[in-house]
C-alpha cells in the first residue's frame, strides 16, 4: 500500500480503521440517541429513548407505503429533485460531492478489503488481489475527478456569489475547505506515482507519494469520525433520512 | 450570573424525534433565506432564517447534549442568548415557503411550531402581545371581547340559515365580528345559488388558531374538541370556510386533538363556489372592471397543498375571480407555492406588528408592479394586513375577499345590518349600483384597535 511509509505497518493501519470505524459508530449512535429525545407523535409525552427514534423514524418513513418510500429513495435521496427544482448549479454540484464522496468512501473500504485479502492471502487469492486493486485505480480516479468538480463548484460559489459568501460562516468555510483539501492531497497523491489519468506523468514524484498518501488517508478518516458526526457534517446522515422521514419533504 | 431560568436546559418536550433529526439535516445552502419574506424586510437580521435558527437551536441543544456536555457536564444556558434565540423564532410567520424550497425536504411550519411551546414552557415566550390570545379565547371563546350570543348578529333579517344541515359555513371571529361584509357575502351567495345550509351561532368557538401558531397548546385541545363535536352535533358532512385560519386549523389542527371519528369534509369556499361556477348555476350581473391580483394565504395554499391538493390551494380561487366579468386577472411575480407571505400569520401582526406592517407593505408593492387595482385573498387575516401595508404605503390598491367580488358581480344585496360591531367595521367595499360597481373604504368608527388585533 501506498502509505506504508514513516513507519506505519498494516497492522497499525488496521487498527487505526478500527479506532476510526468505533469513534464513527458511536458518534452514530449518539446522534440517535439525541433524536431520541423528541417524542414519537405529535404532542405525544417525551420518551428519551434511542429505539423509539428509530421506530419513529421507520413508522414516518413508511407511513404512505413502501412505494412511497421507495419513491423517495430514488427521487429524492438518489437523485437529488429538490435540489434541481431550485438550482440546477447546486444540483450538479451536490450530486458530484455526493456520488464522488460516497463513491470513494465505498472504494475505500473495499481496497481495504482486498489488501486483507492480499495480506493474508486468504484462499489463496493474493495474486488476484493485487489485480483487482490495479482495476480499482481508474474508478478512483473517476470519482475523484468527480469529487473534485462538485468540491470546485462550492468553493468557487462561496468566493464569487456575493450573497452566498456573505452567509457563510467560518464554521461554513472550515468544512467546505476541508473536504477541498482532502479532494486535492488525494489527487497530488496519485499524480505524485505517475502515470496518472489525464495528467500522465506531468507531477510524477514516487519518493513524495506515500507521504501524501498518509495525509490524505488521515485526513480522510479524521473527517470520516472525527468530524462527521460531530458536526454539521452529520446531514450526510441526516439530510437523506430526512427526506425519507418526510416522504420527500413538502 | 447564572440564575434558576439559566439552569433549566432547552426542552424538547414538544418536537417529534424526527423533527430533532430535521434540525441535523439542514445543509444549510441557503435557499431559505433566499426566500424568507421576513429576512426580505429584515435584512440585517439573518438570526431569523431557517438556517441560522436550526444552527442556534443545535447550539443550544449542545450545551446540555453533546459529547463535551456528556464528558464534562451541561452548560447552562445563557439568557441573552435565549431571548435572541426566542425573538428569532418569533420573528416568523410561519408562512412555509422555506419548507417550500428546502432542500433537505425539512417540514418547517410543524417544526417551528414545536419549538415555540418548549420556549413558552421554559419562560421565555409567547412574544409580546400573543400572551393575550389565550385568555382572551378562554373568557370570550372568540379574541374580540365579542358576546358569543352575537355571532350571527349580522347575518341579514331575509337571510335564510339553518342550525344545523349537511352543509355547514363556518364564518370565523374575524367575519363575525370585524369584516362582516365577507359573512354577508358568503351567505347571500350561498342563499342565492339554493344551498341549504346552516351556521353554529354562538356553538362556533374560535379555531384557536392563533394558539397554536404562537405555541400555546393549553386552549387548543378545548376548542377542537368543541367546534368538531359542535359540527358533528349540526350533522354536518361538508364544512366550508372562508377564513384560511379556521381552515388550516379545521383540517390539520383539529384532528390532531380530537379522538373520535370526523364524519365531515372541509372545504375553502372557493372550491364550493367553483364547482357551482362550472355548473353553469352562477349568474353575474354587473362587470368589474377592474385588473385584479390574487394573494394566496399561506394557511389555504402552502399549508393545505400537501393535504387537499394544489388545485384546491392554489386554482379554485384564480377560477373564481377569472369567472367575474370585466375582470382582468394578473398574478403577481411571487404566487401559488412560492408566494410571499402577508405579514399577519404566526402571531406576528399581535407579537410584531411594525414587522408584519413591513411585509404586508413588501406585498403591496408586489401587487403595484402588476399593475393591478384590487388585490384579493380569502384569508381576513391577510386583508387587514395589506390593508394596514397600503395605509401606511399610501397606496392606491383596494383589498377584497374573492367571495365579495363574486356577491358584488352576482348583484347581490351586501348591506350589513345594523348591529353592536357595526363601528367595529373597518374595510375595502364593494358598492353597486345597477350597472357598475365602485369600491369605497369604509372607515372604523370607533377609534382605538384590538388588544391583540386581527392576527394568526
Amino acid at each position: 500500500m501506498a502509505f506504508y511509509t514513516l513507519g506505519l505497518t498494516f497492522d497499525l493501519v488496521i487498527l487505526l480503521t478500527v479506532i476510526v470505524l468505533a469513534v464513527w459508530i458511536y458518534g452514530i449512535y449518539f446522534n440517535f440517541k439525541k433524536w431520541g429525545l423528541g417524542s414519537t407523535g405529535y404532542h405525544d409525552q417525551l420518551r428519551n429513548s434511542f429505539w423509539l427514534f428509530i421506530a419513529t423514524w421507520i413508522h414516518e418513513a413508511f407511513k404512505e407505503g413502501v412505494w412511497v418510500f421507495l419513491r423517495t429513495v430514488v427521487l429524492d435521496v438518489l437523485l437529488l429533485r429538490r435540489t434541481l427544482a431550485r438550482s440546477p448549479v447546486r444540483w450538479v454540484m451536490h450530486m458530484c460531492m455526493f456520488y464522488g464522496f460516497l463513491t470513494l468512501a465505498a472504494l475505500s473500504g473495499l481496497g481495504l478489503m482486498i489488501d486483507i485479502v492480499e495480506h493474508f492471502n486468504l484462499l489463496g487469492l493474493a495474486e488476484q488481489a493485487e489485480i483487482a486493486k490495479e482495476a480499482l485505480s481508474l474508478p478512483f480516479d473517476i470519482f475523484g475527478y468527480l469529487l473534485l468538480i462538485g468540491s470546485t463548484i462550492a468553493v468557487s460559489r462561496r468566493i464569487l456569489l456575493k450573497f452566498v459568501r456573505d452567509n457563510t460562516t467560518a464554521y461554513d468555510a472550515f468544512l467546505i475547505g476541508a473536504v477541498f483539501l482532502i479532494t486535492i492531497t488525494g489527487f497530488y497523491a496519485e499524480w505524485m506515482r505517475g502515470n496518472a489519468l489525464l495528467v500522465g506523468n506531468a507531477f510524477e514524484f514516487p519518493i513524495y507519494a506515500p507521504h501524501f498518501a498518509l495525509i490524505h488517508t488521515v485526513l480522510a478518516l479524521g473527517l470520516f469520525a472525527f468530524v462527521l458526526p460531530w458536526t454539521k457534517y452529520i446531514h450526510v446522515i441526516a439530510t437523506p433520512m430526512t427526506l425519507l422521514a418526510n416522504r420527500g419533504g413538502e | 450570573m447564572a440564575n434558576n431560568k439559566e439552569s433549566k436546559p432547552l426542552m424538547t418536550g414538544y418536537m417529534m424525534s424526527t423533527q430533532l433529526l430535521e434540525i441535523d439535516g439542514c445543509n444549510r445552502c441557503q435557499e431559505c433565506m433566499k426566500w424568507c419574506p421576513t429576512f426580505a424586510v429584515r435584512p440585517d437580521r439573518p438570526g431569523i432564517t431557517p438556517m441560522y435558527k436550526n444552527a442556534r437551536w443545535r447550539e443550544l441543544q449542545a450545551k446540555s447534549h453533546s459529547l463535551r456536555a456528556k464528558i464534562f457536564g451541561p452548560k447552562p444556558l445563557n439568557e441573552d442568548e435565549m431571548k435572541a434565540f426566542t425573538e428569532d423564532v418569533y420573528y416568523c410567520t410561519t408562512c412555509g415557503v422555506c419548507g417550500t424550497v428546502c432542500e433537505a425536504g425539512i417540514k418547517t411550519v410543524d417544526l417551528w411550531e414545536a419549538m415555540r411551546p418548549n420556549l413558552v414552557d421554559r419562560g421565555n415566550g409567547p412574544y409580546g402581545k400573543q400572551s393575550f390570545f389565550p385568555k382572551l379565547v378562554k373568557a370570550d371563546r372568540n379574541p374580540y371581547q365579542a358576546k358569543q350570543e352575537d355571532r350571527l348578529c349580522w347575518v341579514p333579517k331575509d337571510a335564510k340559515v339553518e342550525e344545523s344541515g349537511e352543509i355547514v359555513y363556518f364564518a370565523g371571529c374575524t367575519a363575525a365580528y370585524r369584516q362582516q361584509a365577507l359573512g354577508v357575502a358568503t351567505v347571500r351567495i350561498l342563499n342565492k345559488l339554493n344551498v341549504d345550509f346552516a351556521m353554529l351561532g354562538k356553538d362556533e368557538w374560535c379555531c384557536a388558531s392563533a394558539m397554536v401558531r404562537t405555541g400555546q397548546r393549553a386552549v387548543m385541545a378545548e376548542h377542537a374538541v368543541h367546534n368538531v363535536d359542535a359540527l358533528k352535533d349540526a350533522g354536518a358532512k361538508n364544512v366550508l370556510f372562508a377564513c384560511a385560519g379556521c381552515l388550516r386549523n379545521a383540517a390539520i389542527d383539529w384532528p390532531q386533538w380530537y379522538e373520535g371519528y370526523i364524519p365531515y369534509e372541509t372545504m375553502p369556499l372557493s372550491v364550493f363556489l367553483r364547482d357551482k361556477i362550472r355548473n353553469g348555476e352562477v349568474e353575474y350581473k354587473i362587470p368589474l372592471n377592474y385588473t385584479v391580483t390574487y394573494h394566496d394565504p399561506c394557511h389555504n395554499g402552502r399549508h393545505l397543498m400537501h393535504l387537499k391538493g394544489k388545485d384546491w390551494a392554489f386554482e379554485a380561487s384564480r377560477e373564481c375571480i377569472e369567472s367575474i366579468p370585466g375582470v382582468k386577472f394578473k398574478d403577481m411575480v411571487r404566487n401559488r407555492a412560492l408566494q410571499r407571505c402577508c405579514g399577519a400569520g404566526g402571531g406576528v401582526k399581535a407579537g410584531i406588528p411594525d414587522l408584519a406592517l413591513d411585509m404586508a407593505k413588501a406585498r403591496v408593492k408586489d401587487g403595484e408592479e402588476v399593475q393591478a387595482d384590487i388585490i384579493a385573498s380569502t384569508c381576513p387575516f391577510c386583508r387587514r394586513n395589506i390593508m394596514d401595508g397600503r395605509n401606511d404605503a399610501k397606496s392606491n390598491i383596494k383589498v377584497l375577499d374573492v367571495v365579495e367580488l363574486m356577491a358584488a358581480s352576482m348583484g347581490l344585496d351586501m348591506t350589513i345590518p345594523e348591529n353592536p360591531y357595526t363601528k367595529f367595521q373597518e374595510q375595502d367595499v364593494l358598492v353597486c349600483g345597477p350597472s357598475v360597481c365602485k369600491v369605497e373604504t369604509v372607515e372604523r368608527k370607533e377609534p382605538g384597535k384590538d388588544i391583540v388585533g386581527e392576527a394568526h
